[in-house]
């Protein structure tokens, strides 16, 4: 019965993964979390690592002079695909030329040849044949040519090109007829050779690959920095303070004023049109006025969340708190509650689960406002190093900022969202999930706070409870 | 009688056993707890004023069951939105106890149709809502509570949500709730309607028996004739258009009631008496829809 089994299997797997609102089941619900991160790393990756797709630059392992343009290029520039062979083929025509100019017996000053010669210190630095205070040595210099006319020392990176190699040859052989050691008084003259340039296909600086990012962010949290500058973390906590103090403030203001809105009439109409009119004014616009307002420090910066996000708190507050049941209310009313009760424990209990919910979207708002807020006045924080390191065009230092302040903002929400499930079992959506250990704790923390009401606030006189005809009087047959 | 069926003649439904007047006279004899006089309801509409309830004059005893019942539109719920205080009345009063009530206040109990548990409170928690409002903490209030939980039968739920509560269930923790504020009366708005068959016939079975044990005058909506005829003492009968009291039934069929009793001449008299009430003869014609014939199979089905 291979065909009822195979049925059989079909039906157990569930759902099409095409199914109007239909739950796809665990398993499957994992692995497209799984994919919605992997496949953006995964393009990354790919248009990073194969240079089939796009590279349209060739970034320079070691650059060359060019007489007839005034542009210099050095190691690590990009030029564009386009341009490299043009660039190349100039290089080419130069040498020929000098080395026709060297045949009609002209010679080259030792400052000349020298810079020409320094175009080998990328290729030893790349390998690691010398240090870095040594690349105006001339002597190193003079001697790292030795090494690769004479084949002494090989480089893996780059891979020299046969045509480099012979030129490195040509040049060790018209320095070892002078001299095989550095002499300053004795310097060739005979016009050096330079090596056509190198380089490997590159994408853009502006997409940095992955690798190089996450070095860079590593690198970054390692670096000390000097001490006049703020090191990364001091520079995240400051980022972070503002965000959070920001939205700390706007809670305090929109969370009364939101409830209050959403409650009482008089306050919706008295508080609500204005808020819904100042909301539509880019809070950017006042950063001016903030500065003159509150001088250049943070507190600009803060009023800025404060004003981007306080607006728009206040009217999802009271329209989330105006969507409570209106039925618990004349419930509760029945039951003797009076208008502050009703405010105290229906509406605000009653809502909480859906401010909380709100306020999480919202500090998502508070985070977009970070980078403008920060530019606000004296730069500060992630954003200045954004700003600065951008304009330099050092794109893999700005990436590590950007995904640090994304990682940040997305951890916060999960954790919040987690803690939801906690603080509120029983809302909509977290009905079928167990509590586990920090759930219980949570409550039982909740049921100390709620025995700490004043124990003796208007005990009223109980008696039994009416049970089993008790009250009933006694003249009074019950009713059978 | 024109219809062709084999009919049974029924009793005059106000005929009654020695017993059952006997039972009446004691109740009447038992002190007014909910009084109402001369109460009348109309509201503003883009026709006009529109009248709901009109001089609508009762009393209601202590420890009765009254249903109230009637066509939809009739202003059942008008009525006990007012006697709740939810509503406050055009004209007429209301008087509890022989005290004038204005606005809701926990001497009057009300179970909604609709579950109105707070869904963020445990049961017990629920339960303990209105004690706590009248300002009541500490052991006492818990224990009350429990015991509360056990007359409904959901003693093994007191720390469950009612989330967690099948319908019938959810309204066994609302009358808990209502009663925990042992309350002069308890309004129940249609609280079994929206609960299955065999459900309803089990929780009005509870209702009957918390009647029977715990002090309370219960005011009971239903457009449900059988739940009136089984529950109620007496049966106040509104007509729609303005809303006024049609009739009050002493329902003859003897306590305690069963399901048994369904079959007795008394309990099909009333029940008949009260259906040509709601739905009267001359509305009663069949109404025919204009179907084309969409079927050739299956022509004798009717």
């Amino acid at each position: 019965m291979a065909w009822f089994s195979t049925q059989m299997n079909e039906t157990s797997c569930g759902t099409p993964w095409l199914a109007v609102r239909r739950d796809l089941g665990p398993r499957r619900s994992s692995f497209l979390t799984f994919l919605s991160f992997f496949g953006p790393v995964a393009v990354w990756c790919l248009v990073s690592y194969c240079p089939f797709i796009w590279h349209p630059d060739i970034k320079l392992q070691f650059a060359a002079n060019r007489e007839d343009v005034n542009t210099t290029f050095s190691a690590g520039d990009r030029v564009s695909r386009d341009y490299f062979p043009e660039f190349q083929a100039a290089v080419r025509n130069q040498n020929e030329a000098v080395r026709k100019r060297g045949e009609a017996g002209e010679s080259f000053t030792s400052r000349e040849n020298k810079k020409i010669l320094r175009q080998v210190v990328p290729i030893a630095l790349a390998n690691g044949w010398i240090s870095g205070d040594q690349e105006k040595d001339d002597a190193v210099i003079y001697d790292l040519w030795r090494a690769l006319g004479t084949g002494e020392k090989v480089s893996d990176r780059p891979v020299l090109t046969a045509e480099n190699l012979a030129i490195a040859r040509e040049n060790w052989d018209a320095m070892k007829s002078v001299s095989s050691v550095y002499d300053p008084a004795n310097y060739p003259s005979k016009p050096f050779l330079q090596m056509i340039p190198q380089g490997v296909g590159s994408n853009p600086d502006f997409l940095p690959a992955p690798h190089e990012v996450l070095i860079m962010g590593w690198k970054e949290f390692q670096r000390q920095t000097d001490p006049n500058q703020p090191s990364m973390t001091e520079r995240l906590f400051h980022s972070v303070r503002i965000v959070f103090l920001g939205f700390f403030i706007a809670c305090l203001i929109a969370l009364p004023l939101g409830v209050l809105c959403g409650t009482y009439e008089l306050f919706s109409k008295l508080f609500e049109p204005f808020t819904d009119f100042f909301r539509y004014m880019p809070a950017p616009a006042f950063s001016t006025l903030l500065v003159a307002l509150f001088a250049a420090n943070d507190a600009p910066k803060v009023s800025l969340v404060v004003l981007g996000t306080l607006f728009q708190m206040v009217l999802v507050i009271s329209k989330t708190t105006r969507l409570l049941d209106v039925s618990l209310l004349e419930a509760a009313q029945t039951l003797g509650a009076n208008q502050r009760q009703l405010v105290t424990r229906v509406v605000i209990p009653g809502t909480m689960p859906n401010l909380y919910n709100d306020l999480r979207i919202l500090l998502g708002w508070a985070w977009t406002w970070l980078v403008i807020a920060e530019l606000i006045g004296v730069k500060s924080g992630l954003t200045e190093l954004i700003e600065t390191q951008g304009r330099w065009r050092n794109f893999d230092r700005v990436f590590p900022v950007i995904i640090l302040i994304g990682l940040l903002g997305f951890f916060t929400d999960q954790v919040l969202s987690w803690l939801h499930r906690y603080l509120f079992p029983y809302a909509e959506g977290n009905q079928n999930r167990k509590p586990g250990l920090v759930g219980r704790i949570i409550r039982f923390l909740g049921s100390l706070a709620d025995d700490r009401l004043p124990p003796e606030a208007g005990i009223r006189s109980t008696g039994p409870l009416p049970r089993a005809h008790s009250t009933v009087s006694a003249t009074e047959k019950p009713i059978p | 009688m024109t219809s062709s069926h084999p009919t049974v003649s029924l009793p005059d439904y106000r005929e009654q056993e020695p017993a059952v007047a006997e039972r009446f006279r004691k109740l009447k004899e038992r002190p007014v707890v909910l009084r109402v006089r001369g109460l009348g309801k109309s509201f503003a509409s883009p026709e006009g004023r529109v009248t709901a309830l009109e001089g609508l004059n009762f009393d209601v005893h202590r420890r009765e069951f009254l249903c109230v019942i009637g066509q939809s539109g009739c202003g059942k719920s008008t009525l006990i939105r007012i006697l709740s205080g939810l509503e406050q009345p055009t004209s007429g009063e209301l008087l509890l106890d022989g005290k004038a009530v204005h606005g809701p206040g926990p001497d009057r109990g009300m179970v909604f149709q609709s579950y109105t548990l707070f869904p963020w409170l445990s049961v017990k928690e629920n339960v303990m809502f209105g004690p706590k409002m009248a300002g009541r903490t500490g052991p006492s209030v818990e224990s009350e509570a429990r015991q509360w939980i056990e007359m409904v039968g959901l003693s093994d739920f007191e720390n469950a949500y009612p989330f967690q509560l099948s319908g019938g269930m959810k309204q066994r923790v609302a009358i808990a709730r209502a009663l925990a504020n042992q309350p002069r009366i308890l309004l129940m708005d249609e609280p079994f309607g929206a609960l299955d068959a065999q459900t309803r016939a089990q929780m009005q079975d509870y209702l009957l028996q918390i009647w029977k044990n715990i002090d309370v005058t219960i005011l009971f909506i239903t457009h449900d004739l059988d739940e009136a005829v089984y529950l109620a003492d007496r049966i106040l009968v509104l007509k729609a258009k303005p809303g006024r009291i049609d009739e009050i039934i002493e329902v003859p069929v003897p306590r305690p009631r069963s399901l048994d009793q369904s079959i007795l001449p008394a309990y099909l008299a009333t029940k008949k008496r009260i259906s040509e009430m709601i739905h009267p003869r001359e509305q009663h014609h069949k109404e025919m829809l204009h179907i084309p014939r969409l079927t050739v199979a299956g022509d004798e089905i009717e």
